[in-house]
């Protein structure tokens, strides 16, 4: 932790960041912390997120970002969390200029756990590279149902869905002001579970931008699993457009093809 | 530039989620579910996740209002509790004590409800503090303290998880107790097997391995025929009877009288249904029951309470991890508010005013005269009003013309009240016919705890100051001082203490030792590490006493003039009487008006088509609401949710009271259903 913390302590005292965003433990639980040079001595209790608590800091940089437009932040970032900075850069979300990562290496546990293929960061602060997991064995495992049995299966999961929208309010890769799961022409509203579209529109829109943090399924209290959804749409993205998600070199999103305005009406084929 | 996260707890179910608030330069931006909170482990429902939406609202009450002739002028604290003080005194010396009557708030931290009921009794020597619970899970408090000595969740929400099979009763949990329902699912994929008994096809009834549904108001009838069959097959717990329970024969007696075709055909249940609960509870190795409303809001609601008791008795599955008797609260702080001695009938802790010990203790302790007699209950207080006993109410945090039943007669009583105060955080229509109107602290504007289902005592952390510029626990002891009690005090922290120093099952907390994850109650002594389950070994109250439970139909059934049966409750997406999560744009969404749930036999008799206006009336009351044709209702059956103030499902419901606890009938009456003229 110390090389962390005297990265951290570098950045701040001498004005390369306004503010570093990161963990402390706080009333006794992990919680993210914005650190700042008024506060430096703070920084002396800076942490690392246990696996078991980790939160979407690229999200709570987005505010934050926006009020302070002209200022830069560091951020803790493992390597998910940077995917998710080189998506939100593409996006406009956020300035890499402006943005410094402080990176940590996942643990092997936590890589096995995520079946992460980038389990660290571009640059290392915190932790030891471990081995990357290069392919999901539970999505082959939903590749083995037949067809219509996989389709029975996630009907089975999709029921489940109390409609907390946990998964969208956790993703630090859903910025938009306007959201199709609130759409009144793709959802309808007022009824648990809601329509299985639910979950199938927003595995469309995490094709190509979701970075694989698994906070949704994490949160999610109905057990949904998400991750697999949207690894495999990731995986389908990757086959079709050969465009690696959260990759700083993959060039733009396929989806930019869409031009600036994409309306619901049918298009001539 | 400054962004804080804070931890706090969750403002509405009793489930006691725990979320962080962020905020960015004194706005609140966002809710994030808190991955270490023990009851909800990262996740929230919709209304947790869309916290932040109503507390910085710019409906918010942030100034106290005086009226006047009929209109509301703001004015200053001190205009306010002047104005207060003087016509709560003048009531006192014109009618007596008696005449002025408090209502509490099971949505307010322990701390302001402690000496909100310390105000009642102490500056005016009576008992009438009574509080929501009233209205909903009273009858639990009550029929539980019968049966085990103990009125509260036996087990806690982490627990059912390792359940082997799990009945769930007149809970629509993953709308009301969304994130209780996460447990259950849990329980479910690692092979428990749920059974869900509800009148409607909720969704956890959809997933349940087993749904029953059961006629409205025949869950004595049923829970007597499943011990019947347990009786009969021999399946009931012999040794827990013998050496932990009394009064066994008086129930063998009595279900002897509920032969599985009966209760059929008082149920509307099929007898292999019966025979195949019964069976799954009592011959699965660790079973739970979880029920919430749909049982104590009855005029049988204390009954049905008891009866469950009898059924976990029977079986001995409680007093072990993952089994016993599992009433979800349907607020906050609702468990709270009644440890606080919120009720009219006992002091903190369940230290009842009619023994004259515990009379003595608090008089010592406050420096006051109190009474040891029992005080009116919230819908008696309405009645006191009605007959001019009840002169003067002071309504801390509650909304009775929205929430309490037959609403119609509730309005005029409040206005035919010489004084109404009232504090909350938003205009309601409680607030509308007040004399003084006091600007509220929301939860996120004040430190203090809250007590959820789990008997859990977690902290409340303040995000932002207090909007109108007071804590609650300020106000109150103002208004007491002026009325001639004086009450002072620096911090939430410090009333704390003082309540713990009074309340044996809180006497080994404080604030320090609630930083982590909360301390489940009892917890006697500073360094008792807290009770995750209740009656290991022995009852609270020593054996656990059997009731001969006889079967009671509800009070009003459909005829020629009302011939449907109406039940009501909530929806996923708000909560109560709507005055918070109405505010909330993610949830308004969702649900932005009043419908009624009506099967599609029915609608075509009617020749009601979906999403038509129509009028649904009862003896009480009327109101348009628009037909959602559904399956989840059974012919005869309707469904109105409770939230929307303008078209409010409590004008049409009936107040005909349990006779034990006084709580009303809100899930059976009768209405009939027209089209819009």
């Amino acid at each position: 932790m110390d090389k962390l913390r005297a990265k951290v302590r570098t950045l701040l005292s001498e004005g390369q960041v306004a503010g570093y965003l990161g963990y402390l433990i706080k009333d006794s639980h992990p919680l993210p912390h914005l650190f700042t040079p008024e506060n430096l001595e703070e920084v002396d209790q800076a942490v690392v997120a246990p696996d078991n608590a980790r939160y979407p800091l690229d999200k709570l940089l987005i505010p934050l970002a926006e009020r302070y437009p002209e200022a830069a932040f560091a951020i803790q970032v493992r390597g998910c969390d940077e995917r998710g900075l080189n998506e939100l850069y593409k996006w406009g979300q956020l300035d890499p200029e402006k943005v410094v990562p402080v990176g940590v290496a996942c643990t092997q546990e936590q890589a096995d756990y995520c079946e992460c293929p980038g389990p660290w960061a571009s640059v290392v602060d915190y932790g030891e590279k471990c081995q990357p997991v290069a392919k999901s064995l539970r999505v082959e495992q939903v590749a083995t149902l037949a067809e219509e049995d996989a389709f029975q299966e996630w009907l089975g999961a999709f029921k489940r869905c109390i409609k907390c929208y946990g998964c969208r309010d956790v993703c630090p890769m859903c910025f938009c002001k306007d959201c199709s799961l609130e759409h009144e022409d793709l959802m309808s509203t007022g009824q648990l579970p809601p329509d299985s579209i639910f979950q199938l529109v927003r595995a469309i829109h995490m094709a190509g931008r979701c970075i694989d943090c698994g906070l949704c399924e994490e949160t999610c209290p109905a057990g949904i699993p998400l991750r697999v959804l949207y690894k495999k749409a990731n995986a389908l993205v990757k086959d079709l457009f050969d465009y690696e998600t959260g990759s700083p070199t993959a060039g733009p999103s396929p989806w930019k093809m869409l031009g600036e305005e994409a309306t619901l009406e049918t298009k001539p084929m | 530039m400054e962004l804080r996260a804070v931890l706090t707890t969750c403002p509405y179910c009793g489930v006691g989620c725990n979320f962080i608030f962020e905020v960015l330069d004194g706005k609140i931006i966002n809710t994030m579910a808190a991955k270490t909170g023990p009851s909800n482990a990262g996740s929230l429902c919709i209304k947790g996740w869309s916290v932040h939406e109503f507390i910085q609202h710019k409906d918010r009450l942030t100034k106290p209002l005086i009226r006047r002739d009929g209109v509301f002028k703001e004015a200053t604290w001190d205009e306010a509790y002047d104005y207060a003080a003087s016509e709560l005194l003048r009531l006192k010396d014109t009618y007596g004590p008696e005449s002025v009557a408090f209502v509490g708030s099971a949505r307010c931290p322990n701390e302001e409800t402690y000496i909100f009921q310390k105000f009642a009794r102490a500056a005016f020597g009576h008992n009438h503090v009574d509080h929501c619970a009233r209205l909903c899970h009273a009858p639990t408090v009550a029929g539980l303290a019968v049966s085990f000595g103990s009125g509260a969740m036996t087990n806690s929400f982490a627990e059912l998880e390792h359940a082997n099979c799990i009945l769930v009763i007149g809970s629509n949990t993953t709308v009301s107790h969304p994130i209780a329902a996460k447990r259950l699912m849990k329980a479910q994929a690692n092979g428990a097997k749920l059974m869900v008994a509800d009148p409607r096809k909720t969704q956890i009834a959809q997933l349940a391995d087993l749904h029953v549904q059961q006629n409205l108001g025949t869950d004595v009838a049923l829970i007597n025929g499943l011990m019947h069959v347990i009786y009969k097959n021999g399946w009931h717990n012999r040794a827990f009877i013998e050496e932990r329970t009394e009064n066994f024969p008086a129930l063998a007696e009595m279900i002897e009288q509920f032969p599985p075709e009966r209760v059929s055909q008082i149920t509307g249940v099929s007898v292999p249904d019966i025979e195949k609960m019964a069976a799954w509870y009592a011959k699965s190795q660790d079973s739970a029951i979880v029920y919430v409303l749909g049982i104590t809001q009855h005029t049988t609601g204390v009954d049905n309470v008891k009866s469950l008791a009898n059924l976990a008795m029977l079986c001995g599955h409680i007093g072990r991890p993952s089994t016993g008797v599992n009433p979800i609260r349907g607020q906050n702080n609702v468990q709270g508010a009644c440890d606080m001695g919120c009720l009219p009938n006992a002091f903190p802790g369940y230290q009842y005013v009619n023994v004259p010990e515990n009379v003595a203790k608090f008089e010592k302790a406050w420096n006051a005269k109190l009474s040891g007699t029992p005080g009116l209950t919230m819908v008696e207080q309405v009645e006191a009003v009605h007959e001019g006993k009840v002169k003067g109410l002071v309504v801390f945090g509650a909304n009775p013309v929205v929430s309490y039943p037959n609403a119609n007669r509730v309005q005029k009583g409040l206005e035919a009240l010489e004084f109404l105060l009232v504090l909350d955080i938003f205009p309601t229509p409680t607030t509308a016919l007040a004399h003084v109107v006091l600007p509220g602290a929301s939860f996120a504007e004040t430190c203090g705890t809250f007590a959820s289902s789990e008997r859990r005592v977690q902290l409340v952390r303040e995000a932002i100051p207090p909007i109108p510029g007071k804590y609650n626990w300020e106000i109150i002891p103002e208004l007491s001082t002026r009325v001639g009690y004086p009450m002072k005090y620096a911090s939430a922290a410090e009333i704390f203490d003082e309540m713990a120093s009074l309340t044996p099952a809180y006497g080994g907390m404080s604030f320090p030792r609630l930083e982590a994850e909360g301390l489940c109650w009892p917890c006697p002594t500073p360094n008792h590490p807290g009770t995750k389950y209740l009656h290991k070994d022995k009852f609270t109250r020593g054996l656990g006493l059997f009731q001969a439970i006889d079967f009671r139909p509800p009070a009003e059934a459909p005829d020629d003039d009302y011939p449907f049966w109406l039940t009501t409750g909530q929806i996923f997406s708000h909560y109560l009487t709507g005055t918070m999560t109405r505010r909330c744009p993610t949830l308004h969404h969702e649900n932005p008006e009043v419908f009624v749930e009506i099967n599609p036999q029915d609608a075509a008799r009617l020749e009601i088509e979906a999403g038509e206006k129509i009028r649904a009336s009862s003896r009480r009351g009327t109101i348009e609401v628009k037909a959602r044709i559904t399956e989840t209702v059974k012919p005869g059956v309707v469904f109105i949710p409770m939230h929307f103030l303008e078209n409010a499902a409590n004008r049409l419901t009936n107040a005909a009271l349990d006779p034990i606890t006084k709580t009303p009938e809100y899930k059976v009456c009768a209405i009939n259903l027209a089209k819009a003229a």
